[in-house]
């Protein structure tokens, strides 16, 4: 017998045959956009752009594109799917039905997160064909591969339990894309995605320090290309813990009805 | 825990900050009734339902359906009720029999028990051909409809409906009665607000009436409406000149309210019409009015219902008060 119930099992299926159905607005966005980042960053400029290391600056680029995707995909999923069901009052049938709290917020976070890991595979996938195409670009590879699936699961419930924070606390659809456009997609912007943390000034490389997505570009690039400014394994501990007390929080908020009772 | 009761409240209180929506509401419906609970806008019928089923937090009391407490015991009371809500709160972005199984599913029913009773319960209520329509597409009426094959998806030993005909045309509120009396029948509790008291009267073995959070009476349609004024009109001979002064202390004390005239007819109106009728008769006799016909006319449960609410119908209060006598008690008539 599953010890994931029948209840949780429906929420999820529902969850992830919702964002399947609708690719043209769920995964060819960022399908499109990165093959754009790839094209414009990784071959236009890339070429230009002194090479980090032993690696191309596409290659570079690619694990924190992949982050990008990742948390974007399993916020922007958490928090519309929440918000949009409180709009719409169908978020009820869910808080009618006889599923723990701790339930609801599983079912949710599991299927964000799952979105996040789709796109993000699909990122690789495009990253790892723009380096077959160019001869003198090495492929892309999985350093270690362990670290790439734990940064990558454990950045995705960070995300897609923070989208539940969000989209238990948007009142508007406008508050949805303040958080992505004003809290998440900056974070990921000066979070060392197109650029190593050594070039900063000290200054603004302790003031990097302080974005959690440092830590997660970092830990993922670990993961593909084997090398880290900061220690994966202390980055991978203070990600789970995040991770873990989000989810907490999600659980107490259902439990309390926030945004949902009143 | 099994409890006689389907759903029993004590004290039950709801507060929206400085509005108070349920005030010491204390209730208790029996297991298998078909109950009404009947009241105007804003008197907490919602709210009081919502308590119930967890779309809101009660601000004190307890509330109970089966034995279980609300929140302590939610999944045990949610596992037991289905809701066919007022307002629409449906999943927009599947069709409609892919909605009923995701709602069977949320209840702990596999994936084929939930087509199968998806099927079943959108042939219940008549709109299985439009199982692969999206709800947004739908007809008012077979939206309604479907809000209650939504509720029926779960088989719930308790059927939450809010208003359920709201809107609707006569034939679909009659075609929605048939179905949820043959439930009723078959062992499921029924709550039903409404605001149609003609629904209460004919469908409900017990009804509440509500204003402003409180409960103002609990009884049957039949009882309620014995509480209401029948209204006696007595055909006289010819034309009075004046209202007949015939009402007299030794008829039962507070049983006639208002003795009035309309051409050749007396109209009294009376808690218990067909006690006092023949004695009104002997006094007009006595006055010198012959009576040549006399009818009465029941109170309605509508009648009680606006008597115990102040009045929702604002025709009510247009009503005009000439050639009326308006008895504050018994003794200022006499």
């Amino acid at each position: 017998m599953s010890v994931v119930s029948l209840g949780v099992r429906a929420l999820a299926r529902r969850e992830i045959l919702r964002y399947v159905r609708m690719p043209r607005s769920t995964f060819l966005p960022p399908l499109v956009t990165n093959t754009l980042f790839f094209v414009v960053f990784g071959v236009i400029i890339g070429e230009r752009i002194r090479s980090y290391g032993e690696f191309s600056y596409i290659l570079f680029i690619l694990p924190g594109l992949v982050v990008l995707g990742v948390t974007a995909q399993g916020f922007q999923n958490a928090s519309f799917t929440i918000f949009h069901g409180r709009w719409e009052d169908y978020i009820e049938e869910i808080q009618t039905a006889p599923l723990t709290y701790e339930e609801m917020v599983l079912a949710y976070v599991v299927t964000s997160a799952l979105r996040g890991l789709i796109v993000g595979v699909l990122i690789a996938g495009v990253g790892a064909i723009f380096t077959l195409l160019d001869p003198d670009v090495a492929t892309v590879g999985l350093a270690h591969p362990l670290y790439v699936v734990a940064f990558v699961l454990v950045v995705s419930v960070l995300f897609s339990g923070l989208g539940v924070i969000g989209g238990l606390w948007a009142t508007t659809f406008d508050d949805l894309a303040v958080m992505n456009q004003f809290i998440i997609r900056p974070l990921v912007f000066v979070g060392a995605v197109f650029y190593p943390l050594s070039i900063l000034d000290p200054l603004w490389r302790t003031v990097s320090l302080v974005n959690p997505m440092v830590y997660m570009v970092d830990g993922v690039r670990y993961g593909f290309l084997g090398i880290a400014e900061i220690d994966p394994n202390t980055s991978l501990v203070v990600l789970t813990v995040a991770a873990v007390v989000t989810v907490l929080v999600d659980v107490w908020l259902f439990r309390r009805g926030y945004g949902l009772t009143e | 825990m099994s409890s006689q009761f389907a759903i029993s409240t004590r004290d039950l209180e709801k507060d929206y900050g400085e509005v108070k929506a349920l005030r010491g509401l204390s209730l208790d419906i029996g297991a298998g009734q078909f109950f009404g609970l009947l009241g105007p806008n804003g008197a907490g019928k919602t709210t009081f339902i919502n308590v119930l089923i967890g779309l809101v937090k009660k601000t004190g009391g307890d509330a109970r359906v089966f034995g279980f407490d609300v929140e302590d015991e939610y999944r045990d009371v949610r596992s037991r009720v289905g809701v066919a809500p007022q307002e629409f709160n449906v999943d927009r972005f599947f069709p409609v029999r892919e909605v009923l199984m995701h709602n069977a599913g949320y209840h702990g029913v596999t994936k084929e028990e939930a087509a199968e009773r998806a099927d079943e319960a959108l042939r219940t209520v008549g709109i299985y051909e439009k199982r692969d329509t999206k709800f947004t597409y739908l007809s008012g009426g077979m939206k309604r409809r479907f809000v209650l094959a939504r509720a029926l998806v779960s088989e719930p030993d308790l059927l939450i409906l809010d208003e359920p005909t709201a809107g609707v045309d006569v034939e679909l509120r009659r075609a929605l009665w048939r179905i949820i009396t043959d439930l009723n029948d078959d062992g499921t509790t029924i709550l039903l607000t409404t605001h149609y008291i003609e629904e209460a009267e004919q469908l409900c073995d017990e009804v509440a009436i509500m204003d402003s959070g409180r409960k103002i009476a609990v009884a049957s349609p039949a009882e309620l409406t014995q509480r209401g004024t029948d209204t006696l009109r007595i055909q006289l001979s010819e034309t009075p000149r004046e209202v007949p002064d015939i009402v007299g202390t030794e008829l039962e004390a507070g049983s006639i309210e208002a003795v009035t005239t309309e051409g050749r007819e007396v109209v009294v109106t009376a808690k218990r019409a067909n006690a006092v009728a023949p004695e009104l008769v002997r006094r007009l006799d006595r006055a010198g009015y012959r009576a040549t016909s006399i009818d009465i006319e029941p109170a309605s449960l509508e009648e009680v219902f606006v008597d115990l609410t102040g009045g929702e119908d604002e025709s009510e209060d247009d009503a005009p008060e000439s050639e009326s006598k308006r008895l504050e008690s018994p003794e200022a008539t006499t």
